[in-house]
């Protein structure tokens, strides 16, 4: 029988800078993995939180984050966030924001994240650059990463499993040259709590969908019995997942166990649908 | 609660979507060059977003007027249908909305008066028919009439061709804008219906079938032509029972004289979206019922079908006559 491992949340971090990263790397006790990689990537011991140091611009959000993807063999029920600085004098020095529209230079179109619901947190559009800006007039936030990030993000999971979150680290009084690392880390500590909560949403929105996804518990065991070809593992999961939701493990078990072939399985199942009169009393 | 609103840049200016959006003054306003730039994307999570979905408006272009699929109809010889709006309030498990759309969002089309340019092009083209109009088929048609004010709208429309028939199809118990207009021969209100036990577990925010008998009651006594739409017909224990109390209920509720017509529909999915519907909802109790695969369909057994269509038809004719009850077989 196939060893089936459920992870129940699931989150990946795509992070450009160390420093951006460290209160993450802390707070999740996210450790370096043992192995060379091309970014550098960190988990934690449950393996549900992964992070990838990505590097500054877009070609390497790009690249991280399809690394991540398959370095730590992501699913399409996990969650996708990216966490940075970026500049802005719309809003507040040090608050941090949501990002709910992403635009860059060479795209027409814009992008449209969707964002956490019943928030407090203030949302803002993200303008990505190639290039560092100071002239902060045309734009919302501005940042070097955020675009590329969901471009890949969202070929890899459902957009609304997907979040950009930026801290404003310059505006007009706090010039983009003064930025330090000691700052860097200051101003997402000071958000740290914040980010929490919008993480802990994230983490039930990719526990549920993995749930949902969830094989049903007799299938690996109903395989490792009988052959089936790819079409009838199709069919025995949907019928698996019918029959489960009002025959328990065991009646199961005890219907299909003189089977001698995959297809009579299937004749029992399916029988067991035919027959079944839904008791609408009960929901 | 609606937090988020996405506004194409061509009607920003619109009166209609000025009128909208003053009933939304806490949303968050996000301007778009075109809707499907948010909806219907690839990888969308329509369970998701219908947690908490948001709304869209936009100019619809073209295809405002279109042929109903056959099979749906309730004696005209030429049926069509319009939809002012994508997607429902409500979150019916057995609604096709489900399926067809990988967004939950709703979209509002503000140009309302486009579609009344495409009625009077359907009609001059149909002259000698006799045409029936649906409207909401991608959406309730009055659930959210309080917020875009369509059925109102194009009830005006109407009521300058009274020739032709017009239905709104819904479940909500919205009674504007017909409390304030005298009823007229030509306009059905049609309410989907189904026994309360059945309702309770699959019309998710829809407003209780009581509810909407009263409201049927109360139309129905004003002189509104009233459609009783039983589809689709729901199978589980006890279900003759169920329909029996649901339709006499209903027959004894109301002033038989505004019925205009009734009529049962069997539960179907085409195959492909049966398939992306399960993967939604895998847990869902309908779906644990016998239904089986036929002919690129899913649906129950042609004689679960049979017994109920006909055992629903033959306690209607107590009240109907048989030329007033129709068979919905899409």
């Amino acid at each position: 029988m196939k060893n089936f491992k459920i992870k129940k949340s699931s989150v990946r971090w795509v992070v450009a800078l160390k420093e951006e990263a460290q209160v993450i790397l802390d707070h999740f006790e996210l450790k370096v993995v043992n192995e060379k990689t091309i970014y550098p990537i960190y988990k934690n011991k449950q393996e549900t939180h992964w992070l990838i140091i990505s590097g500054i611009g877009q070609s390497n959000a790009a690249a991280s984050t399809a690394y991540l993807y398959l370095y730590s063999e992501a699913s399409t029920y996990t969650s996708w966030i990216n966490v940075g600085i970026a500049g802005s004098d719309k809003g507040n020095y040090g608050d941090l924001y949501l990002v709910d529209k992403i635009s860059t230079y060479n795209r027409k179109k814009s992008t449209f994240p969707s964002t956490m619901p019943k928030t407090y947190l203030p949302k803002m559009h993200l303008f990505t650059s190639d290039i560092p800006i100071s002239n902060y007039s045309t734009h919302e936030l501005i940042d070097m990463e955020g675009s590329a990030f969901f471009d890949i993000a969202s070929k890899l999971t459902s957009k609304e499993l997907i979040c950009l979150m930026k801290v404003i680290s310059d505006d007009p009084y706090n010039d983009i040259k003064n930025i330090t690392k000691k700052k860097i880390s200051k101003l997402i500590k000071e958000n740290l709590s914040k980010i929490i909560d919008v993480i802990s949403y994230y983490e039930r929105l990719s526990e549920e969908e993995s749930q949902i996804a969830e094989k049903p518990k007799l299938f690996y065991k109903i395989k490792s019995t009988w052959h089936f070809s790819v079409t009838q593992s199709h069919r025995l999961e949907t019928l698996l997942r019918r029959v489960e939701s009002f025959c328990n493990k065991n009646d199961i078990e005890e219907k299909i166990k003189g089977c001698e072939t995959s297809n009579s399985v299937i004749n029992v199942l399916n029988s067991k649908i035919k027959n079944n009169l839904v008791n609408w009393s009960k929901f | 609660m609606i937090e988020t609103i996405y506004v194409e840049d061509a009607i920003k200016n619109h009166p209609r979507t000025k009128f909208i959006l003053k009933k939304f003054k806490k949303s968050r306003i996000i301007a778009i060059n075109k809707y499907v730039e948010i909806f219907n994307k690839r990888n969308q999570n329509f369970r998701i977003q219908k947690a908490n979905p948001n709304l869209i408006l936009a100019h619809k272009k073209d295809s405002f007027v279109l042929p109903t699929p056959e099979g749906f109809g309730i004696g005209s010889s030429k049926n069509f249908y319009f939809s002012h709006m994508y997607n429902c309030i409500y979150d019916c498990r057995y609604c096709f909305l489900q399926g067809m759309y990988s967004s939950a969002y709703y979209v509002i089309f503000v140009n309302f008066e486009d579609f009344e340019i495409a009625l009077k092009k359907t009609i001059e083209n149909n002259l000698s028919s006799k045409l029936t109009f649906f409207s909401g088929y991608d959406c309730d048609s009055l659930a959210f009439e309080n917020v875009t004010g369509f059925a109102k709208h194009i009830l005006s429309f109407f009521k300058k061709h009274p020739q032709f028939e017009i239905e709104f199809r819904t479940k909500s118990i919205q009674k504007e804008p017909f409390l304030s207009t005298k009823p007229m021969r030509n306009v059905i209100l049609a309410y989907s219906l189904m026994p309360e036990l059945m309702s309770s577990s699959l019309d998710n925010k829809a407003p209780s079938i009581s509810k909407r008998i009263r409201v049927i009651s109360e139309l129905a006594s004003r002189g509104w032509k009233i459609g009783l739409r039983f589809d689709p017909l729901i199978h589980g224990k006890n279900w003759k029972k169920l329909y029996q109390e649901l339709l006499d209920n209903i027959y004894n509720n109301i002033s038989l004289d505004s019925l205009h017509s009734v009529s049962f529909g069997s539960l179907r999915f085409p195959k492909r979206m049966f398939k992306d519907i399960f993967k939604l909802y895998p847990n869902e109790p309908l779906f644990t019922g016998p239904l089986s695969h036929k002919n690129k369909m899913i649906s129950y057994d042609i004689e679960i079908e049979e017994e109920m269509t006909s055992f629903c038809k033959n306690l209607s004719l107590k009240y109907v006559n048989e030329d007033q009850i129709f068979k919905c077989s899409i």
